[in-house]
């Protein structure tokens, strides 16, 4: 007893406590439910058996039957052009924004935090206004474009199938710049000011400085951001039942809101699970991917 | 080098850059005081013609919002107080070693966020049915919404303990302090701003959770703004003025909150404060 | 701390509340339905009054979001927590009925003094049956008809509205004037029910069901809706606009025509500032055959419900306000056998009889327990040809081969 209360106190009995609390807690409230959906979706799941846990052993026949609908591929396609084009554009637009902030000009922070404000709007109030913003016939995105002369006629932002996905893409970008934006100038904070000094005097350019300093220095950050940021997308749902319900004909729809479809429109409880454990091989990279560029931080 | 001008120059592409991005919001502005045929309007304006401002007070009152926006505050506070005390420990751990269980840990902690709340709502209800939570629905979802929002803050308070010195914390084990005082009494109060900020950006997140809240929370009366906004959202109803001010009246408070903050904010998280 | 004292408040509040009732036993039925989010409905209202009568039945409503519905009652049924009525839109009634989830009401409705099933309408009472059982009694009914623009027709020359479909084609493209942001015609193609709601009933004029879609007069159908969108006479929102805002633009002067229900009537007898009627849906021929859709609601009592006599009571109650659907409500009643009064509205009293006819050719979705994958295959079908992106014959053989794979 004593000899815990002293581990306790002094050795690896406090860590444990610390991180113990906190993956218990996760591991009931996250850990079961993903366990529940990834054994639902080897199961027959009807509404009567939808509170239990056993069910009819269904082998693959979910996941076959999930590949053979006729928009898997479709959704495939859709699910990788939105993550990699919100993505890419969350982080590059978040990154120069990042960049430019750090110089050193009147208003800097200030006017930096005003950018922050998508932090805190709760995404089904974004996806309302940008619904509105990308409506066809009376949205001010289309007048804004047509007064600057970049398009004639009418685009149809969330009816058409050229533009749909993009414009959930382009909201979702919106939605996900501040966070990007927050932590990357976090980052960038914690880069020795010397260092660009040095290099400065070496005659380094902007670019060469950016490419040997900032960027490996921030290898971490950009590993945390990119990993979260990748989650976070494909988590992304608000938006899409606001904007275009994953139409038209399934071209905007995405693995996380055709799950929820199959779920909660379509009352298929087992293939929705079956989408939601596939993504989960595309976030398994994403964790490795940010777990692998914590090994290269420094303690400060 | 650098020539006076300069920085004037980048507050000008700042103030641009900012009215472009902020476009949104005022667009929910100027949409919450036209009236209903203006709205159609096309091409739109892009001011008011005839601003009418009584279109808030009658949804603050014909929505309840008040105790809608109570609901979110206390839904909000105790996502952020179980996440906090929970996640700062955990995120102190993890920033202080590194091995193999360690990366397990951060791997674990992510993987556990991977399903959409969409999906994990279903086990979520069974499971809180079983345990009886369903006839506490807000202390419910806090559980649910703290789940979602832990990794999140344990990623990002982790980066802030990465940043207290190490040679403190040994410093006061030296001087004879326990593992548990030197926590408290030196790496937590080092560490305080991120994780004030974090806790922050958490409660902000949380006060606009709404998956959890429409599915566990069945009387109107506690429910947050979320769901009373999704009610509006419904098929039937096409009164964008309503909903744009419904919107304005839950983000402003939030938003003000957060200009006002802005600076400790960022700079909690920037300049580190830590150093 | 604060939360608990809270939830001792609500408490004390909902305590008050109940006080005021009688303090005998009471049985306490609860009630779902989406009626009253935005404005006082069927359901809520007449839950008030049963309750200001004070017997020993009391009934706990609440308002559920229309799209939550379905699938809120599935969790709370596989659960044990199913309310004991429910109200569901009819396409879903029969992912119920089908299971036995609700309760079978065929010998209490035949035992009944307040209820006659044969008063019913076909389609409505369709919708409730399933297997020659009574598993609910229908709501209230709506179907779909053409709203047209009196002045801008007047002011096109054109002196009917079109009675077939190449004349609905021809006369959208008259009315479509860029200039003064007027579009011939609006309807809802969205990517969900109101989609095939609105075409599944061209389907059926052409001979063919929602089991049956790959028809010629489907093909013809859709292509008719494409070359109207082509040929800009609609815009092209209609793809991802619902019923309500797509008739709000013809509300405002912005299309000529609008295909849509009775629920509009309120909004249209103040927004629209300008003359107009209703008129039946086009046929394919001339006198060809008519269809039309069939919507409205359905209350069913769940099969767990520990209070079946009670239940059945309160929902002998919400019929026995039948006559109050549509003056109050300006919903119609599912039966034949009553009248309704005149609102003292010309143009309203004028639509309301086109829609009782149009009502006669409504047919109902399903009733299936698949429904929803079905009007899924529809829906996506329909937004495949009206994008442009599968040609009609091949979208529709493809729905058809998915819909036979649910029906079997």
């Amino acid at each position: 007893m004593s000899r815990f209360l002293g581990s306790l106190r002094d050795g690896i009995g406090f860590d444990l406590i610390l991180v113990g609390a906190a993956m218990l807690f996760l591991l009931a409230l996250a850990g079961l439910p993903l366990v529940y959906n990834v054994l639902m979706s080897f199961q027959q799941v009807d509404m009567f058996t939808l509170g239990s846990l056993l069910r009819p052993f269904a082998g693959f026949a979910n996941y076959v039957a999930v590949v053979a609908q006729p928009e898997f591929w479709l959704v495939t396609k859709n699910t990788l052009i939105f993550v990699f084009a919100s993505m890419a554009g969350q982080f590059v637009i978040g990154f120069a924004l990042a960049i430019f902030f750090a110089q050193n000009f009147p208003g800097a922070s200030t006017i930096r935090g005003l950018f922050l404000v998508s932090w805190v709007m709760p995404g089904l109030v974004v996806g309302a206004i940008w619904s509105w913003i990308l409506a066809g016939d009376f949205g001010v995105f289309n007048a804004i474009l047509k007064s600057l002369g970049l398009i004639q006629a009418t685009v149809f932002w969330k009816s058409d199938p050229n533009f749909a996905l993009w414009s959930v893409v382009i909201a979702n970008i919106w939605l996900g710049l501040a966070f990007n934006m927050l932590l990357l100038s976090v980052g960038l904070a914690a880069i020795p000011r010397d260092l660009y000094e040095a290099a400065e005097l070496d005659g380094a350019n902007a670019f060469q400085r950016f490419w040997t300093i900032t960027l490996p220095m921030m290898r971490s950050t950009i590993g945390a951001v990119l990993s979260l940021g990748l989650i976070g997308t494909l988590q992304q749902f608000d938006l899409f039942p606001a904007l275009t319900e994953g139409g038209p004909a399934n071209t905007s729809t995405v693995a996380g809101y055709w799950a929820w479809q199959m779920s909660f429109q379509l009352y298929d409880f087992a293939k929705g699970a079956t989408i939601s454990v596939m993504m989960f091989v595309l976030v398994l990279f994403a964790s490795v991917v940010y777990v692998r560029s914590t090994r290269h931080e420094v303690r400060g | 080098m650098t020539r006076p001008y300069v920085p004037w120059l980048l507050l000008g592409l700042a103030l641009a850059l900012a009215a472009v991005y902020l476009f949104p919001l005022y667009w929910m502005y100027v949409t919450s005081l036209k009236s209903g045929s203006e709205i159609f309007a096309n091409p739109p304006t892009f001011w008011p013609m005839a601003p009418d401002p009584s279109v808030y007070p009658a949804v603050w009152t014909r929505r309840t919002m008040g105790t809608f926006l109570w609901n979110s505050v206390v839904i909000a506070s105790g996502v952020t107080a179980i996440t906090v005390i929970l996640g700062t420990g955990c995120a102190y751990v993890l920033a202080r070693y590194r091995s193999a269980w360690i990366d397990f840990g951060l791997f674990l902690i992510l993987m556990l966020q991977v399903l959409p709340a969409s999906v994990m709502i279903t086990p979520l209800f069974v499971g809180f049915n079983q345990m009886g939570l369903l006839n506490y629905p807000r202390t419910a979802v806090v559980l649910a919404a703290a789940a979602k929002s832990m990794p999140f803050f344990v990623v990002l308070v982790r980066a802030t303990f990465m940043s207290v010195p190490r040679e403190l914390e040994e410093a006061a084990l030296v001087d004879g302090n326990s593992r548990v005082g030197a926590f408290f009494s030196i790496v937590l109060p080092l560490a305080r701003n991120g994780i004030l900020v974090c806790a922050i950006l958490t409660f902000m997140s949380s006060f606009g959770e709404y998956i959890y809240s429409k599915s566990i929370i069945q009387d109107t009366a506690l429910q947050p703004a979320s769901v009373g906004l999704s009610g509006f959202l419904g098929p039937n109803s096409t009164d964008w003025n309503s909903i744009m001010a419904y919107s304005a009246i839950y983000v402003t408070p939030i938003l003000a909150v957060f200009v006002l903050l802005q600076r400790r904010i960022v700079s909690g998280l920037t300049s580190g404060a830590l150093k | 701390m604060k939360l608990t004292h809270l939830g001792l408040m609500a408490g004390i509040a909902f305590g008050a509340m109940g006080m005021a009732a009688p303090a005998f036993a009471q049985t306490v039925i609860k009630v779902w339905s989406i009626d009253g989010a935005n404005a006082p409905g069927i359901a809520d209202t007449l839950s008030k009054e049963f309750n200001e009568q004070n017997t020993d039945i009391q009934i706990d409503y609440r308002i559920v979001p229309f799209d939550d519905l379905v699938n809120e009652a599935l969790r709370a049924f596989a659960t044990g927590q199913a309310p004991d009525i429910i109200s569901l839109d009819n396409p879903d009634f029969a992912l119920f009925s089908s299971r036995g989830a609700f309760l079978d009401i065929t010998e209490r409705a035949a035992a009944s003094d307040i209820i006659d099933t044969s008063v019913y309408y076909e389609g409505p009472l369709n919708s409730v049956s399933w297997d020659g059982k009574l598993f609910g009694l229908p709501k209230y009914t709506d179907t779909i008809a053409l709203f047209y623009n009196k002045d801008l027709f007047a002011k096109a020359g054109i002196a009917e509205p079109p009675q077939t479909w190449s004349e609905l084609v021809d006369t959208a493209a008259k009315l479509t004037d860029p200039s003064t942001n007027t579009y011939g015609i609006t309807f809802s193609a969205r990517a969900g029910e109101e989609g095939t709601f609105q075409y599944l009933p061209w389907i059926q004029m052409a001979g063919g069901n929602y089991d049956n879609v790959n028809v010629p007069g489907a093909v013809e159908a859709i292509e008719d809706w494409k070359a109207i969108i082509d040929a800009k006479s609609a815009s092209q929102d209609v793809l991802s606009l619902g019923q309500w805002d797509s008739t709000g633009t013809f509300n405002s002067g912005n299309a000529a025509m609008a295909i849509s229900g009775p629920w509009e009537l309120n909004r249209m007898a103040t927004d629209a500032k300008f003359d107009w009627g209703v008129a039946l849906l086009p046929t394919q021929t001339e006198g060809g055959e008519r269809s039309s859709a069939l919507g409205g609601f359905n209350w069913g009592i769940f099969a767990t419900t520990k209070h079946p006599d009670e239940a059945f009571k309160v929902l002998e109650f919400y019929i026995s306000q039948d006559e109050r659907m549509f003056p109050e409500f300006s919903s119609i009643p599912a039966r034949n056998d009553i009248a309704l009064p005149e609102t003292g509205v010309p143009l309203k009293d004028a639509a309301l009889k086109v829609f009782q006819e149009q009502l006669k050719y409504a047919q109902p979705r399903g009733p299936h327990p698949e429904w929803q994958k079905i009007s899924k295959a529809i829906y996506d079908a329909m937004q495949q040809v009206l994008t442009g992106q599968v040609p009609a014959q091949q979208a529709l053989d493809q729905a058809q081969a998915t819909i036979k794979g649910i029906t079997g």
